[in-house]
């Protein structure tokens, strides 16, 4: 991230101007499409160079399609896609008589395609204005302009107490701010072994604790609400059902770590996050939890809340930042890490909603009771995943780490609907690994999921049935990949367009070639993108070579 | 002071010294792409990549700070296998090959990377050769970089940005209406760090003569 930029932008910030992604993001919500006066209002705005603004313009998908009067955004997450492939595009394509990308010439409708919008419990799911619809009669009802909110089901618990199921009630803040103090309450996170649950499981305290030690006039808290995994739900769940979690979460770092201000970015994929979370942050206000002298004390802690624009890759942490300062969404190598430099230039947590969602509970109830969360292992704390379409009962459900992914699929979601039958597994988002049937005994769990080259990550199991071909999976995955590199290293850029194509067509696919690319990716690419796209590569190679059409 | 070696060398670093200035103090090649002395570290081309005793996977030098006692390998299999995967990759999104005097063709040609075996997507022919001095072929243009750092942290000018995203990735001066239309003050940063020649200094004389 150029020091430079940043430096304007932290001097704009003082004097409250808006970033140049917000006024961006406003002139399409008013109009429709970006001009170049819009760009020079922007700069002057934001106080960005005009160059650096035409270069954010290009770079999220919110900014590049034209919007008529009922903007249609159809889904191609991978949930949609297990229900019924590529569909839903080519139909909603044919009726409305534009590709994805146009603008029917008289302006009244425009298509696009996105992803995810976190239905992947109701596919095929598609977004008409504000407005998203799912499940069957989802995509006659966007051509016919009936469009109406789908329903979401209720979360469930199948811990005997839930901890993040259940709405928040700021005891963790009152006890940190009563009696733990500062160094107490860090050392509780540090001993609970909070691990990141946006994927990479990163212990969350080890992260408070650089910050807290790093020296800055400011400091900030970063909530990562961009859950861009397709087929995860999870934090959009978070978001909008206990919002008040996520503050007092955020809240608890801001005090851990001496930062009396934090952001939550979250994703223009989910049009009620926002306002959730607004609405939720204005109560804390007046309750005195969130402002200046918080409960009577001396801590001031407040949050902005900002909506990104369409980039997968945002999600990763330096893209975040520079994301909430409304620069283009490229991941930037570290060192230097956000705990040393993040916005503004400033030390800055970064951690995703779920993580700081287990916070209030450790800070209540003390690191040991956490541990015991999940008595089987020795991971603690409680995880939330989610299931997809497939499943007879998909929905969010927090359950203890250490169960089969058998136990979860069949005892938790019952099983796929209909009685189909499982053909194989992807958790974790589109950087994890996919599990055959075969191995869906493994237990649900950092490192025996690492063993079978699949991960945690996000939390997301999402099925493949029986009549599932195993070759589109590579190409849907690629295509997605390829789509949303951020272009800023160059295996990354280039191989996942070369995987890709190799994918694209019916040819067959040479695998020693594959391989070596995959190889590059893997231990070249800047960062988890580039470097985990391989990762379900990897199991279709294993477990369904027969079907990738090698030579 | 820190103390690592870089293929036997040791060599004395102060804290903070990458990978990349270690070799080159110990007098050692790391082929690079989107490096540039001049310009802070970016870590973008992964072409820098070596080995390091004791790390499970190869490292960018040129954002790695050395710890004392490291031992570098500059010429590590695995290392030099990612840098050669790539530099083919770079090459293989270019409509034609590098001109030999580019530093791209340089690095190529000393990691023996010859004709790219992929075939797919090239870069649209598109050159913008509207400014007096400065000709811009976006085909040519293999995003490392540089051009904008050189126009950020060298010129101050931020007339320069990256543009697009993924494999469309590429650049812009201004709002894209070319040089002479943005803040550019044509002193040429860009032109002289650029690795492909995607941007390139048009030779006055040349241009009087009418060639």
């Amino acid at each position: 991230m150029s020091r430079n930029l940043v430096e304007l932008i932290r001097r704009h910030h003082a004097v409250e101007a808006p970033t140049a992604l917000e006024v961006l993001k406003a002139a399409m919500d008013d109009h429709g499409e970006l001009t170049d006066a819009d760009r020079e209002r922007a700069a002057a705005l934001s106080g960005l160079p005009e160059a650096a603004v035409f270069g954010v313009s290009t770079f999220y998908d919110d900014l590049l399609a034209p919007r008529g009067e009922r903007h249609v955004r159809v889904c191609t997450g991978t949930a949609c896609f297990a229900a019924a492939g590529d569909a839903p595009v080519a139909r909603l394509s044919a009726d409305l008589g534009i590709a994805p990308g146009e603008r029917a010439e008289d302006r009244s409708v425009s298509l696009a395609e996105t992803v995810c919008l976190g239905f992947c419990h109701s596919s095929p799911a598609v977004r008409v204005g504000e407005v998203v619809d799912a499940g069957p009669g989802a995509l006659d009802r966007a051509v016919s302009g009936e469009t109406r909110p789908a329903p979401e089901p209720d979360w469930e618990s199948v811990l005997p107490e839930p901890v993040l199921t259940r709405p928040g009630g700021w005891h963790g803040l009152r006890r940190a701010l009563d009696t733990l103090g500062r160094e107490r309450l860090l050392a509780e996170v540090e001993a609970a072994e909070v691990r990141g649950r946006g994927g990479a499981g990163f212990p969350a305290g080890a992260k408070w604790s650089f910050a807290a030690k790093a020296a800055g006039p400011e400091k900030f808290i970063v909530a990562n609400g961009d859950e861009g995994d397709p087929g995860s739900y999870i934090d959009k769940y978070l978001m909008e059902r206990s919002p008040e979690l996520l503050l007092e979460g955020m809240a608890l770092a801001g005090f851990a770590v001496g930062a009396a201000h934090g952001f939550v970015l979250c994703r223009s994929e989910y049009p009620l996050s926002k306002p959730a979370l607004e609405l939720e942050a204005a109560r804390a206000r007046e309750e005195g939890l969130l402002g200046t002298g918080i409960l009577g004390t001396d801590f001031d802690f407040d949050v902005t809340i900002i909506e990104g624009a369409g980039s997968y890759v945002v999600g990763e942490e330096t893209a975040l930042l520079a994301c909430v300062q409304g620069l283009r969404g490229t991941v930037s190598a570290r060192p230097p890490f956000p705990a040393e430099r993040g916005i503004y230039g400033m030390p800055t947590v970064v951690n995703n909603v779920e993580t700081l969602c287990n916070i209030p509970f450790v800070a209540a109830r003390g690191a040991e009771a956490y541990r015991a969360l999940s008595p089987d292992t020795e991971t603690a704390g409680s995880k939330l995943v989610c299931f997809n379409e497939r499943f007879a009962r998909p929905s969010v459900y927090e359950v203890p780490f250490g169960m089969t992914v058998r136990e979860l699929c069949e005892d938790v979601a019952g099983g796929l609907a209909g009685g189909a039958e499982i053909k194989a597994v992807q958790i974790g988002g589109p950087l994890g690994g996919i599990l055959p049937a075969s191995l869906l005994d493994t237990r649900f769990d950092f490192e025996p999921l690492a063993a079978v080259g699949c991960m945690v990550g996000h939390g997301s199991i999402l099925a493949f049935d029986q009549a599932t071909d195993m070759r589109e999976v590579a190409r849907h995955l690629l295509r997605f990949g390829a789509e949303e590199s951020c272009g800023k290293c160059f295996p990354c850029r280039i191989g996942l367009r070369r995987a890709h194509e190799e994918f694209a067509t019916d040819a067959p696919v040479d695998r020693a070639r594959l391989e070596e690319l995959l190889e590059a990716l893997e231990l070249g690419s800047l960062c988890a993108h580039g470097g985990g796209m391989p990762a379900p590569l990897r199991s279709l190679l294993t477990h369904f070579p027969e079907e990738l059409g090698l030579r | 002071m820190t103390t690592v070696s870089v293929d036997g060398v040791e060599v004395e670093v102060a804290a903070g010294t990458t990978i990349l200035e270690a070799a080159q103090l110990a007098g050692r090649w790391v082929p690079t792409v989107c490096y540039d002395e001049r310009q802070a570290p970016f870590g973008a081309c992964r072409v820098c990549m070596v080995g390091v005793v004791g790390s499970p996977k190869p490292l960018p030098a040129c954002t790695t700070p050395c710890r004392d006692g490291m031992e570098i390998e500059t010429e590590e299999p695995t290392a030099r296998r990612v840098s050669r995967a790539v530099v083919e990759l770079v090459l293989s999104e270019l409509p034609e090959a590098p001109a030999p005097h580019t530093e791209l063709a340089q690095v190529a040609e000393r990691l023996a990377v010859g004709e790219p075996r992929w075939g797919g997507a090239v870069h649209r022919r598109d050159d913008d050769l509207r400014h007096p001095y400065l000709a811009l072929r976006h085909e040519l243009c293999i995003s490392c970089g540089r051009c904008v750092r050189a126009c950020d942290e060298v010129q101050g000018a931020f007339a320069l940005t990256a543009t697009g995203r993924g494999f469309e990735a590429n650049i812009a001066a201004g709002l894209d209406a070319g040089f002479e239309e943005s803040s550019c003050v044509s002193c040429g940063a860009c032109a002289d760090t650029c690795p492909t020649d995607a941007i390139s200094e048009i030779s006055l004389v040349k241009r009087l003569k009418g060639a």
